[in-house]
């Protein structure tokens, strides 16, 4: 009376079997993609990380916009820098620009504030801050040198230079006072 | 004396236009002297092609330096140009541009740590692909021989016959009620059993009693 039973049970074994090699295959194809996922699922995949940070900043000479002497890498190491890559036409850079300025202001003689125009006109760059104020200069980068140099993708993007002159953190995105005031402790002694 | 003058002149205008549109570093502070010959005229337009194409336009969606019209592309191809005209490597350059932007801006990963898979999983998907159709070919041969061998009287024995019945008696009970409904066997159960139980030789045929 069991005779029946028993070769329904050798046809369930059989992909039984195959199921798990299959399984087996699928997992190890599947698991390392999962595991990619997971752990860049936080990332914002505009973002690039900078190999630049924990190393010494590239040097650069500009020219301030509106004239006056170039101003050089090593002339500014001994004080914490904030390096602001920036543009007109840029909108998020308008929306940090207060942000800057005010900070600029209040760490005045602590840290200094240096702009650096991407793409851009130094005419349009003087209209900009004339009507929207400034209390630190921006400098020229006309062949973006100093932007490639920085590994710059896009603005606005900030870089903050300890004093030793190594770049402690670079922010890809606008600034809130939040984000400044945070990225500003890892350079202030 | 002329011609030294000009020189000088040139090399002053030259000096100035520097300080004037801003430089950025030193190359050779970051991947050291320049190691090829430097190149000007055709030669260096190719061959700034040839490495721009190399480096990935960190603006664009894919494309490379020597095919990106962008501002930026140009800037960099701009400067890739300077850096050939100065005699660096094409190994130099990139070092140059990967020391700011990191491996993203290369277009080729370089065969080192974890871009290993990268080279190596289209050969070992092949491989593996390979591997799983030769199995899947081979394996249906041997899989029949081997019941075969093996499992012999077990499937002749195990086939559902006209007489046989399930394992659940209330599912006999009805099997067999059905039998006797469909073919007329008195009790559902076949002649042909009742002659094999009496005489082996005579059985006829399953269902010759309907």
């Amino acid at each position: 009376m069991a005779a029946p039973a028993r070769p329904s049970a050798t046809a369930a074994a059989a992909p039984a079997a195959v199921n798990r090699r299959v399984l087996l295959v699928g997992l190890f194809v599947v698991a390392p993609l999962i595991a990619i996922l997971l752990l860049n699922l936080g990332r914002d995949p505009h973002s690039i990380r900078s190999p630049l940070v924990g190393r010494p900043a590239p040097a650069f000479s500009l020219v301030p916009a509106g004239g006056g002497p170039p101003v050089t890498s090593e002339a500014l190491k001994g004080r914490p820098l904030v390096l602001n890559f920036w543009a007109t036409w840029c909108a998020p850079c308008l929306e940090e620009h207060e942000v800057l300025v005010r900070t600029a202001s209040a760490l005045q003689g602590e840290v200094r504030f240096l702009g650096v125009v991407y793409e851009d006109e130094e005419d349009r760059v003087r209209a900009f801050l004339q009507r929207h104020g400034s209390s630190y200069p921006s400098l020229l980068d006309p062949e973006a040198k100093a932007a490639i140099a920085y590994g710059v993708a896009g603005v606005p993007e900030t870089y903050f230079i300890d004093a030793a002159g190594v770049i402690q953190a670079k922010v890809a995105y606008p600034l809130s006072a939040q984000t400044m005031a945070e990225n500003v402790r890892k350079v202030r002694p | 004396m002329r011609r030294w003058l000009a020189a000088v002149l040139v090399l002053a205008a030259l000096a100035a236009g520097a300080v004037a549109q801003g430089r950025g570093e030193d190359p050779a502070r970051v991947v050291g002297p320049p190691r090829g010959p430097r190149l000007q005229g055709a030669a260096l337009d190719a061959r700034t092609a040839e490495v721009a194409a190399l480096l990935r336009c960190p603006v664009c969606q894919g494309l490379s330096v020597a095919d990106s019209p962008s501002t930026m592309a140009s800037n960099m191809r701009g400067h890739v140009k300077e850096l050939v005209a100065a005699g660096y490597d094409e190994d130099q350059i990139l070092a140059y541009f990967e020391r700011s932007y990191g491996e993203f801006v290369r277009l080729k990963p370089p065969l080192r740590g974890v871009n290993w898979l990268v080279w190596m999983a289209p050969v070992m998907g092949l491989l593996l692909g390979a591997a799983v159709i030769a199995w899947a070919l081979r394996a249906p041969r041997p899989a029949p021989a081997a019941a075969g061998a093996h499992e012999k009287p077990g499937p002749v024995e195990d086939v559902p016959g006209p007489d046989s019945l399930p394992a659940d008696p209330a599912l006999a009970r009805y099997v067999l009620r059905v039998r006797e409904r469909a073919y007329g066997w008195p009790g559902g159960v076949s002649p042909s059993r009742d002659a094999t139980a009496s005489a082996a030789p005579a059985a006829p045929a399953p269902g010759s009693g309907a």
